[in-house]
């Protein structure tokens, strides 16, 4: 099984096998080596998780207790807002972007003494399924660099897979902490819609957006998901975790559970992440569990209602760069609006202005009710769907992605088909679920796979009790050769 | 199929500009990604009103009277500013 990082650093912190600054000068030193290799990280903060450490020690050696997170070297993507530490999103034109304010995620780690060790690669502003319309250029798989870490949390997944980073953040609009997790080999969550606050994250379709876990196992996630998942004033969509820890239910027996597999979803999927997701199955039948079979025919429309409501959004939140406030601002220009325009063409990346534009499109007088408001009603209509799945099992078991990492270069050829690789993942975020990735299998070049758990809204016990139960029973995870080895 | 001038419109009202030899290959683009977004014109409407996920409902607080950010802190991310404001090149004449 593949044991808490988190626990087994927590007990060697307490029984003083290992000091908080040594920890953390080993993670820094392993970051500072495998990031030439891997570019998971766009920002190292090395001082500050230091001080933090020291802080860590001097509490240790006064024999107060440490809680959990305590002392633990993480990260964060970079769009989580860190106060004094520039936040880019990965794009030019918030390249020298400091915040004045923390995320609420973040004030909440940062409270419990967290060690950040910098901040992680993203596709420009989170657009993208292989981390490759970033700023700095992608961030690569440490299973086989040939290969991306996927996207668009890609850096969180390729630190935490790589092992220069014991947890991480992400975020995830249409699949972009568990599609990175799945192709790293490693574990990652999306919460339901509301559950962990949203404030600092920098947005790009608020109604999508969630902030997770992405962590080596089940058990971790479910610790950095009790973690965060508060309720906040700061945000008006914040609901909370509503019931008990996840920890407290996470190992229970799962005799009797129903779970669910949708035609719709192994449509299309390769044969190697098929027969890895069907094998998923066959243990969870030996672990007591009963399989239901039924259809999702509303699933069909999920990746257009995704595309168009997400750019609609985008295009709206993404008004806000105009070089005035903060951010690049064009250097030579004759008016105002000339300034914007030279600002946010030269700023933008090629797939973040590509999605302005249809989301302007599908807003834009003419097209409105044809486009946006035909996808708003089919949302409707898909947050139904799940809402009956869910009337007939407990969890339902999907593959994340259909297929393993891409090559390096392969995703920004085409945009149509990249987008099609996300037809696994898109639904949770259109019905505002919770869904976990957990890896499942290799492919015969050695690739991760990963399958997908998806609960009904503020279930996230449910799946992470599922998702340890297999993690538990099928042995699957193989750390990739970076990082710190303990 | 989408038209050169329709983007270079929507390009307008986005606030972005498209340079001559971009604008081939972004009306290509953009025809595909708008025939690919028109499937969901082959869907059944079932008259269901999406209005928010998971019940949300408007939040209401009393109107209490907080600190805010600091002017200064919050000028240094701009690259212009004067005297406590954002600058900007002047509007009107």
């Amino acid at each position: 099984m593949s044991e808490s990082m988190i626990g087994k650093l927590h007990s060697m912190l307490e029984a003083r096998e290992i000091s908080c600054v040594e920890l953390t000068k080993s993670y820094i030193e392993a970051a500072g080596r495998d990031n030439e290799k891997l570019n998971a990280y766009v920002t190292l903060t090395p001082e500050t998780a230091l001080e933090t450490a020291k802080a860590v020690d001097k509490k240790i050696a006064a024999g107060e207790s440490i809680g959990l997170l305590e002392g633990i070297p993480m990260t964060l993507k970079d769009n989580i807002s860190t106060e004094n530490i520039r936040t880019t999103c990965c794009s030019k034109i918030l390249e020298d972007y400091v915040p004045i304010y923390d995320a609420t995620v973040w004030k909440l780690l940062k409270a419990q003494n967290a060690v950040l060790l910098g901040k992680t690669n993203m596709d420009e502003f989170a657009m993208g399924s292989s981390c490759e319309t970033s700023y700095f250029g992608g961030a690569k798989n440490p299973h086989n660099l040939g290969h991306v870490a996927g996207g668009s949390s890609g850096g969180v997944a390729s630190a935490v897979g790589g092992n220069i980073a014991v947890y991480g953040l992400g975020s995830d609009t249409g699949g972009s902490i568990r599609q990175p997790a799945s192709f790293c080999g490693i574990v990652g969550m999306k919460p339901t819609y509301g559950a962990v606050s949203r404030f600092g994250l920098i947005a790009y379709a608020s109604s999508f957006d969630q902030i997770g876990p992405i962590t080596t196992s089940v058990e971790d996630t479910a610790i950095v998901y009790d973690a965060v998942s508060e309720y906040d004033p700061m945000d008006s969509t914040s609901q909370g975790r509503k019931g008990a820890p996840v920890c407290d239910t996470l190992k229970k027996d799962i005799k009797g559970m129903k779970i669910g597999i949708a035609s719709e979803y192994m449509d299309g999927v390769r044969d190697d992440v098929r027969q890895a997701v069907e094998n998923a199955a066959e243990i969870y039948r030996s672990l007591g569990a009963e399989i239901v079979y039924f259809d999702l025919p509303a699933l069909k429309y999920a990746l257009p209602v995704y595309y168009i409501l997400a750019c609609a959004e985008a295009s709206s939140n993404l008004g806000r760069y105009d070089g005035i406030r903060y951010g690049y601002k064009a250097e030579r220009y004759t008016d105002v609006n000339d300034m914007i325009k030279k600002t946010r063409s030269t700023g933008f990346g090629e797939e973040v202005k590509r999605r302005i534009l249809l989301g302007t499109y599908v807003l834009s007088s003419g097209y409105y009710d044809a486009y946006y408001k035909k996808a708003q009603n089919l949302r409707g209509t898909i947050v139904n769907a799940f809402k009956k799945a869910f009337e007939s099992c407990d969890v339902i078991l999907a593959p994340t992605v259909p297929m393993t990492a891409f090559e390096n270069g392969h995703a920004v050829s085409d945009p149509v088909e990249t987008y099609l690789t996300d037809i696994c993942t898109v639904p949770v975020n259109i019905a505002g679920l919770p869904g976990v990735s957990v890896p499942c299998g290799y492919n015969a070049k050695g690739m991760p796979i990963g399958m997908q758990l998806i609960g009904n809204s503020f279930c996230e016990a449910k799946i992470l009790n599922a998702a340890w139960q297999y993690e538990n029973a099928a042995n699957i995870y193989r750390a990739a050769d970076f990082g710190v080895k303990i | 199929m989408v038209e050169k001038e329709e983007i270079m419109k929507i390009a307008i009202l986005s606030k972005l500009f498209v340079a001559d030899d971009e604008i081939e290959k972004l009306t290509e683009d953009m025809s595909r990604i708008i025939s690919f977004a028109d499937t969901i014109n082959n869907a059944a409407d079932e008259g269901v009103e999406f209005d928010n996920i998971n019940n949300l409902c408007n939040v209401l607080r009393e109107d209490e009277v907080k600190p805010s950010c600091d002017r200064e802190k919050i000028l240094k991310n701009a690259k212009d500013s004067d005297e406590g404001c954002f600058l900007v090149k002047n509007i009107m004449k």
